[in-house]
């Protein structure tokens, strides 16, 4: 690995600098939050203004560039980067607001305890709020009428519910027939699924029940919904402890020494390697989905913080270009 | 006896939640597979819409069905299981339905629900809805299954709590007095159009209106009123299932794997049941990298470790051992910075927590069948 950025290719070689709307998935716990943050590092490196979007989360990105949390306010921490932790409940009163036009008149109907209620046993509700708010941040100009953003960064729920909410534009298009509803998801669709826009990530770990999850994640949204997709980020790649003449006379080590201190080596070296073994199972099983993969190595470093994610960076611009 | 072991054996609900990705289902798995082998008649029940459980406990296709984990894979894993261990996944789409056939006054109003456009969303689609299914079916299997003890995985924390608020939720959003008006309206009418959107209407709703635009206020209010059929039963459903959670032998566990940042949101998720009125059992950390200490192993050492090498390995070189003895230190020192990142966060969740998590080390080879869960098991029953 580079050891400073002057050795690195420069991040305007990443492939979808073009892409606007960037959504990060994969099963919870892979490290999405560390990938969105190196893409966010990525953007803002090559000069893009980006805005990267938590949706109702304990905030990680901030953290990440050494940052206080943010909360529901777009907010700047770091060059050419803002961050923001999307609250549902106040994403509701601006999108109100919006159609409403009177602040005044959506307390008066969004105070009402009934409509509480209402919208809270409303399953999806959250998402498309959620969602919809990320989707205005596409949209919105500045005082010039330039879009306000270079790119949009959107750390996605986790599998489960990500295929839920990928999917949630084209429920609420098909269930609501006509109507202002109708025509915001018509349009929220149209820009998930437009490749000149939008780029979906995928990541995950070289573990089995994650790369299974990968696996039917890149079914649905390959072939049942359509999405543009990016990248496949495997994230705590083990790299090599040992060469390969070095793991070959390891082997050779058929059962723990009985001395005392190299057998406390033995035994760190066996997990290790166990999971390298693992690992590259794993990845030969990625390999077959034919997305172009960036594996993020495991950092044996007693912190993670922005250099952390600064060495992941460079990791990623440094390989090898998709096809 | 440990804490853990303790539990397994007196209590009727184990739940187990945390963040995504912690090891959640393996350890409901595990947990299982233990109170089996104490003898105990135990269900495990997976709500998350993934499935993983039934890959590491041999039933390739764990639907919406109780299915019993075949004795013979115990005894394949040279393990004796006195009791029974059953599994199920719940399937939203499946329970659903299930659901709308037994509390549907008639087969026509089933179907009419069943056909209903919302029905479908909310059944297949929405996220949130799997929540709502799953009340009844929690509930069954724990008050009428006839089993020892069931163990509940829930989907990942946030959604957690949606699970464990969904009765509550259920039962706001059922009091509504907003719901009963426009259920009621259209049982009189059946034509909520007429009523809700004729003259007369409040500003709320006409304000609601405007925002959605379009037929959607009508379409829901046609789906509340055909679901409001089953109503009363789910109702029931729910506020049996709220008690049965914060039952005196229900018990939470939370799985977190030792990176800060999820035990930080374990520790958050625990001030939440404890709000909540939930009973708790214990933290859980998954794949600790656990301290080796390092008594000999420096390059002060090398003396003797390479003789001991050479002892093990004399057709290699002293050059080849020299190099292995390197690498072997490269992985080794790694190895224990990993254990220092992660024994500082376990410290965090202990002194938070007041005692010591229960641990479970990383493991070189997956988690994939009985015997590896067996593995987990120890270490989580370990006093």
């Amino acid at each position: 690995m580079p050891d400073s950025p002057a050795d690195c290719a420069s991040p305007a070689d990443w492939p979808f600098l073009d892409r606007r709307f960037v959504l990060v998935t994969g099963k919870g716990g892979v490290g999405k939050s560390t990938v969105t943050a190196l893409l966010a590092r990525l953007y803002a490196q090559a000069g893009k203004r980006t805005l990267v979007c938590e949706l109702n989360t304990q905030e990680r990105i901030p953290g990440l560039f050494g940052h206080d949390d943010v909360g529901g306010t777009v907010t700047p921490i770091a060059e050419n980067l803002w961050s923001v932790n999307i609250d549902p409940a106040q994403a509701m009163e601006e999108y109100g607001v919006m159609k409403l036009r009177f602040r005044a008149l959506y307390r008066v109907v969004f105070n009402n305890p009934l409509v509480q209620r209402l919208v809270r046993f409303v399953p999806g509700m959250n998402d498309l709020l959620m969602f919809g708010k990320a989707f205005n941040h596409e949209r919105e100009t500045d005082s010039a009428g330039r879009p306000a953003w270079d790119a949009i960064i959107v750390d996605a729920p986790a599998t489960g519910h990500g295929i839920s909410f990928f999917r949630l534009p084209r429920i609420i298009r098909d269930a609501v027939p006509a109507g202002n509803l109708h025509r915001e998801a018509e349009e929220m669709w149209s820009l998930m699924s437009d490749p000149a826009r939008t780029v979906v990530h995928l990541v995950t770990l070289p573990e089995e029940l994650p790369v299974r999850e990968t696996q039917e994640l890149h079914q649905r949204l390959r072939h049942e919904l359509g999405v543009p997709l990016g990248s496949l980020f495997l994230n705590m790649w083990p790299p090599p402890a040992l060469d390969a003449a070095q793991q070959a006379h390891f082997e050779r080590l058929t059962a723990r020494p009985t001395d005392p201190a190299l057998a406390l080596l033995w035994a760190t070296t066996r997990i290790r390697l166990g999971r390298e073994h693992l690992a590259s199972h794993y990845l030969q099983e990625l390999e077959a989905l034919g997305l172009p993969l960036v594996k993020l190595p495991t950092l044996y470093t007693t912190d993670f913080g922005p250099a952390e994610v600064d060495a992941l960076a460079r990791t990623a611009c440094t390989q090898e270009p998709p096809p | 006896m440990s804490r853990l072991a303790e539990a397994l054996r007196t209590r009727r609900l184990l739940i187990t939640a945390g963040s995504g990705g912690v090891g959640k289902t393996t350890t409901a798995a595990a947990l299982g597979v233990e109170a089996a082998r104490m003898g105990r008649r135990v269900a495990v029940l997976t709500i998350d819409p993934a499935r993983r459980l039934a890959q590491a406990i041999g039933l390739e296709a764990l639907t919406g069905e109780l299915r019993r984990v075949e004795p013979a894979l115990f005894a394949a894993a040279g393990l004796e299981a006195p009791g029974e261990l059953w599994a199920m996944m719940l399937d939203t789409k499946t329970t659903g339905d299930q659901m709308v056939r037994r509390f549907a006054p008639n087969p026509q109003m089933a179907r009419r629900i069943l056909d209903n456009t919302y029905y479908k969303y909310f059944s297949t689609s929405l996220s949130g809805a799997q929540e709502y299914m799953a009340i009844e079916q929690v509930r069954a299997l724990v008050e009428e299954g006839g089993f020892d003890l069931v163990i509940l995985d829930t989907p990942p924390a946030v959604h957690a709590m949606d699970f464990l608020e969904a009765p509550d939720r259920m039962l706001d959003a059922l009091d509504s007095s907003a719901i009963q008006v426009l259920v009621k309206s259209q049982q009189v009418s059946d034509n909520l159009a007429g009523r809700l959107i004729g003259k007369g209407r409040g500003l709320v709703l006409r304000s609601l209106d405007r925002m959605t635009g379009g037929p959607f206020l009508e379409d829901l209010g046609e789906f509340l009123a055909v679901f409001a059929t089953i109503l009363d039963a789910l109702k029931h459903a729910s506020e049996r299932l709220k008690a049965l959670l914060r039952a005196d032998d229900s018990r939470f566990c939370l799985v977190t794997s030792p990176k800060r940042s999820n035990v930080d949101e374990a520790m958050h998720f625990q001030a939440e049941l404890a709000e909540r009125g939930f009973n708790f059992e214990g933290f859980i950390v998954n794949r600790v990298h656990m301290h080796y200490p390092d008594t000999g192993t420096g390059p002060e050492h090398d003396g003797h470790l390479l003789g001991e090498l050479a002892g093990l390995l004399p057709e290699l070189t002293d050059g080849e051992r020299g190099a292995l003895l390197q690498g072997m230190r490269r992985a080794f020192s790694a190895h224990n910075n990993m254990a220092d990142r992660d024994g500082r966060a376990i410290e965090h969740l202990a002194g938070a927590a007041g005692e010591a998590p229960v641990r479970v080390p990383l493991m070189p080879l997956d988690v994939r069948d009985l015997a590896a869960l067996h593995r987990v098991g120890r270490w989580l029953l370990k006093a």
